[in-house]
């Protein structure tokens, strides 16, 4: 695709584009290379548990205060946190594409009840909400995807659905109509191409937005607790009270995540100053 | 002035659309629980008085609709009940963490909006030096980054290894008490830096752009020329152009107190701040749900509020739009 | 002593392309209670000069050589503060885009108050007064005053910055086409306000247009710009018997100013890049007339007293006018 070439050609761009493909590596075989299970507690030769220790030669990145290896539980956590990424950016993206689609194309009724939606759901807090959804139930990775689905299609609704306005009104729309095209035919041959790039940019923001709810959410406690993530090792080690002593273990989670989240920022701003120049000023 | 009274209205009732929707999502919620769904309103711990009490209140043996209408009307008059372990009322308990919250934010909105604006305009005016091209860039990775972790990270530095300043909470132990002899005395500004600290690096990045692409934007309008060719000297220009280039951002402060309030949770987490945030976590790690609806109802409320202020104060502040 | 002297401006601006030399070598002069006319079509170089002259050039131009005098004093050797003091109080401006000009989020009145303000201590109901009394005098209603700009028409912005230019009794007002974007009624009242106070109040004036006959009606002097260069100066003569061949097309542009009746002509082609200009006569890619020797620059040559032509043929312009009259002349060149 064009786009991603024109990623390339700004230095951020590209090294946005490096991280974001090691880090995907990285969630594909990490778990495969990682020495320990996310739970697995790593003992000493004497069979004691290896319990707050800083980098060694088995646990590179040091143990937790129960003897589990930190690296290991780095690589799975990137994993969650990919998969939550993803997800959630496709499931928001393709939600929000359809609402702003149709609002933008049908207008009317349609326009109006989906427009006040989408003014409802900005009217909506997210972080309590899903602290109290997912207190409520049972926290699991797929609640979490689904929180963040509801939070965010409605950015790329609202957006999509200005861009199909101003598509709406350009003289080929009108000339495909006067020919008889349907609406079907309009929306999938001369609306959606002009819109995929944004719903690109948007999933791109939704796999930054979803990975950082993801990492919030889990360490305020309300993660999924059979999956290790970021946000979990950060709660862990926040709850032991590791910022005073134990740096190997709040520092590769919390660097690993704002390095994804920076990285994916990166690509989104060449993308974007690739959609609309005008944007660079900003 | 009418069509300010018409947008007035008209966001008025989206407000009281969105809170409907959100009571209703609340309602819903905490009766979809599994289980007796009375348990959200009585504890085990309560008195037989106070158990009659909350049923009387909510209308526990009514039907559910009658329920709902109640509900609604309860939240709506901010009766929310009595919390299950703190000897107070719901009310009463959210009042006093709100309070300290806003201690929290309310410093860091202006810090970031004053200086954030400063910064913005200087970048703009002077554009395309070094200076301004390590503004944005820096502007940007603070905002990307996510701030618990860098809260995380402050704390570490200041608080546990030069021990500079007091590693949470918003008071040490017998400090002032009284809310205007706390927010006046040192130990309370020692508390608050940190915080502060990491609320402002992430929040002034709004500002900062804003004013600077609106200023890059106004730099080049004809009525800046004329301002010079009439001999007024460079600040009373840069005075002219900084009162346009805010118009923008007074929307967009809507949108950072929101930010804000939200993201607050994470940071009173961090920095033990006695927040409404905090109590919201605490609330629902114990059970205490009366505190924890109220708490996320105060929120919303809050976040729609400002909303609508700001969008107000748009309207009066650009001559155009009146 | 001449008010206004230009002598031999150029300026540059900085593109993508290069240098665009915008304004090459132009000199004039005006004397007090004087209107000058600078005619040329758009593009080239008129707005220039005149943000040169009040020292608003945007950052992408700057002044490459050439002097600015007023009133004998160079403006390019003065400190920021002794420019400062001078600017709106000697030299004001009526800019091209009246639409744009006054800041949105102030009224108009304040807007006028803030220019006396900033040259001279006056009591804020005296201000109040002299702003009433140039509303008045421009066509205002004086209650109006304390509207916002975006309350105003475009010809109403217009008059109000004809009120601006005037609030410190400026010697030399710059009208920079100060009809553009006003419907024909109204830029004939505006032209009318603006030949008033330079008649009735002496005014000395730079006006800029594109269109020959309100230089015409309204110039003492008049100078015909094409490219950044001045290819003809002086006074009527200038469209009474114009000798340039550049100068003949945009007089045939208007019809009845010299010649009546007839079908109106257009010079073809556009003007030359500035970046790379090409070698000699600037006009001679569109010039009918033009010879191999258009290849050299043309020398300035006083055809009468007080009235020079750059052009290589002075001597045939009686053939030329005669040619200029037949549309046939200005068809698209061959070549
Ligand atoms: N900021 C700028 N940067 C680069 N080139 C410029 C700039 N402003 C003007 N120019 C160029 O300088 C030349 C002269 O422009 P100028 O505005 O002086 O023309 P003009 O005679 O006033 O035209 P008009 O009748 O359209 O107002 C033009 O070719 C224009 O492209
Ligand atoms: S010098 Fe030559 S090209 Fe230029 S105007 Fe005269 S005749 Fe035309
Ligand atoms: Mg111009």
């Amino acid at each position: 695709m064009r786009g991603f070439r024109v990623i390339l050609d700004y230095p951020s761009g590209t090294a946005g584009a490096i991280v974001v493909v090691v880090f995907s590596l990285l969630a594909v075989f990490g778990p495969a290379i990682a020495p320990h299970g996310p739970f697995e507690v790593v003992y000493n030769t004497d069979h004691s548990v290896l319990r707050l220790s800083p980098p060694v030669a088995n646990a590179l990145f040091g143990t937790t205060n129960q003897g589990m290896d930190v690296f290991s539980q780095l690589l799975w956590g990137t994993r969650s946190a990919l998969l939550v990424g993803l997800l959630s950016a496709v499931g928001s993206v393709v939600l929000g594409t359809a609402v702003g689609l149709a609002s933008g194309y049908f207008g009317g009724w349609t326009d109006e009840v989906l427009m006040r939606l989408t003014d409802v759901a900005f009217g909506i807090p997210f972080l309590p909400f899903a602290m109290v959804v997912i207190s409520l139930s049972k926290p699991s990775l797929g609640l979490v995807i689904l929180l963040v689905v509801v939070f965010l299609w409605r950015i790329p609704a609202r957006v999509i659905r200005a861009q199909v306005l101003s598509l709406r009104s350009r003289p080929f729309i009108w000339a495909a109509r006067a020919a008889g095209a349907s609406h079907a035919r309009i929306l999938a041959r001369h609306i959606a191409p002009n819109v995929l790039p944004l719903s690109f940019l948007y999933a791109a923001i939704g796999v930054q937005t979803g990975v950082m709810l993801e990492a919030a959410l889990s360490f305020l406690g309300f993660g999924d607790p059979n999956a290790m993530s970021w946000g979990a090792m950060l709660n862990a080690a926040f709850q032991a009270g590791a910022m005073r002593s134990a740096w190997w273990w709040v520092l590769p989670p919390g660097v690993a995540l704002s390095l994804f989240v920076t990285a994916i920022f990166m690509i989104t701003r060449a993308y974007e100053e690739l959609l609309n120049p005008r944007l660079r000023a900003i | 002035m009418s069509r300010l009274a018409h947008a007035f209205s008209r966001r008025l009732l989206l407000l009281a659309l969105t809170m409907w929707c959100i009571l209703t999502i609340l309602f819903a919620l905490f009766r979809l629980l599994p289980g007796d769904p009375a348990a959200i309103f009585v504890d085990n711990n309560m008195s037989i008085e106070m158990i009659e009490h909350q049923k009387q209140l909510w209308g526990l043996n009514d039907p559910w609709w009658v329920q709902y209408i109640r509900y609604i009307a309860n939240m709506a008059l901010f009766r929310f009940g009595d919390s299950f372990f703190q000897n107070q009322t719901v009310a009463a308990i959210l009042l006093e963490k709100i309070t300290n919250t806003c201690a929290m934010i309310f410093p860091a909105l202006v810090i970031s909006v004053v200086l954030g604006t400063i910064i913005g305009a200087f970048a703009g005016w002077r554009r395309g030096g070094r200076l301004e091209q390590a503004t944005v860039t820096t502007a940007l990775i603070l905002h990307s980054a996510p701030s618990f972790f860098v809260g995380i990270l402050v704390l570490m530095v200041f608080s546990y290894q030069l021990r500079w300043l007091p590693p949470g909470g918003m008071t040490s132990p017998g400090g002032p008490e009284g809310f205007w002899d706390l927010i006046t005395s040192a130990d309370y500004l020692r508390h608050l830096i940190l915080p502060c600290m990491v609320l402002v690096s992430r929040e002034i990045t709004g500002p900062v752009l804003l004013v600077r692409s609106s200023m890059l934007e106004i730099k080049g309008a004809d009525f800046i020329d004329i301002l010079r060719a009439k001999g007024l000297p460079e600040w009373r220009i840069l005075v002219h152009a900084t009162r346009n280039a805010l118009l923008p951002l007074v929307t967009y402060i809507a949108v950072m107190t929101g930010l804000l309030l939200q993201g607050q949770v994470l940071l009173e987490i961090i920095f033990a701040w006695p927040g409404l945030g905090r109590e919201l976590v605490t609330a629902l790690a114990d059970l205490d749900y009366q505190v924890a609806q109220g708490a996320v109802y105060v929120m919303a409320l809050t976040i729609l509020l400002l909303n609508l202020v700001a969008d107000m104060l748009y309207g009066f502040i650009d001559p155009r739009s009146r | 002593m001449p008010l206004l002297e230009v002598e031999n401006l150029e300026v540059r601006y900085r593109t993508q392309a290069g240098e665009a030399k915008a304004v090459d070598g132009v000199s004039f002069v005006i004397e007090p209670g004087m209107c000058l006319g600078l005619v040329g079509e758009s593009g080239c170089g008129k707005s220039t000069v005149a943000k040169a002259i009040l020292g608003i050039l945007p950052p992408a131009g700057h002044i490459a050589g050439g002097a600015i005098r007023y009133a004998g004093r160079d403006l390019g050797g003065m400190t920021p503060r002794e420019l400062r003091a001078m600017r709106w109080r000697d030299i004001a401006l009526v800019p091209q885009s009246a639409m744009n000009a006054l800041d949105p989020v102030y009224t108009v009145e304040s807007q006028l108050a803030e220019a006396i303000a900033a040259h001279q201590a006056m009591p804020a109901a005296r201000r109040r007064g002299r702003i009433a009394e140039l509303f008045e005098l421009v066509g205002l209603e004086p209650d109006r005053a304390r509207d916002y700009p975006h309350q105003f028409s475009g010809g109403m912005r217009q008059r109000a910055m004809i009120a601006m230019a005037m609030v410190l009794d400026p010697g030399l007002i710059v009208a920079d086409e100060p009809t553009t974007g006003l419907d024909v009624l109204v830029q004939d009242q505006i032209l009318r306000r603006i030949r008033d106070l330079h008649d009735r109040l002496g005014k000395a004036m730079l006006l800029i247009t594109h269109d020959m006959a309100v230089v015409a009606e309204n110039s003492d002097r008049i100078v015909v710009m094409y490219a950044g260069r001045v290819m003809e100066y002086g006074g009527e003569a200038v469209f009474r018997t114009p000798y340039h061949p550049y100068t003949l097309g945009l007089c045939n542009a208007f019809p009845d100013l010299a010649y009546r009746a007839r079908a109106l002509i257009s010079i073809p082609g556009t003007p030359p890049n500035l970046v790379a200009p090409p070698e000699g006569c600037r006009f001679q890619a569109r010039c009918p007339f033009a010879t191999a020797r258009c290849g050299t620059p043309p020398p300035l040559i006083e055809v009468a007293p007080g009235h020079v032509v750059a052009c290589h043929h002075v001597d045939q312009a009686e053939r030329f006018r005669e040619r200029a009259a037949d549309p046939e002349t200005w068809r698209e060149p061959a070549r």
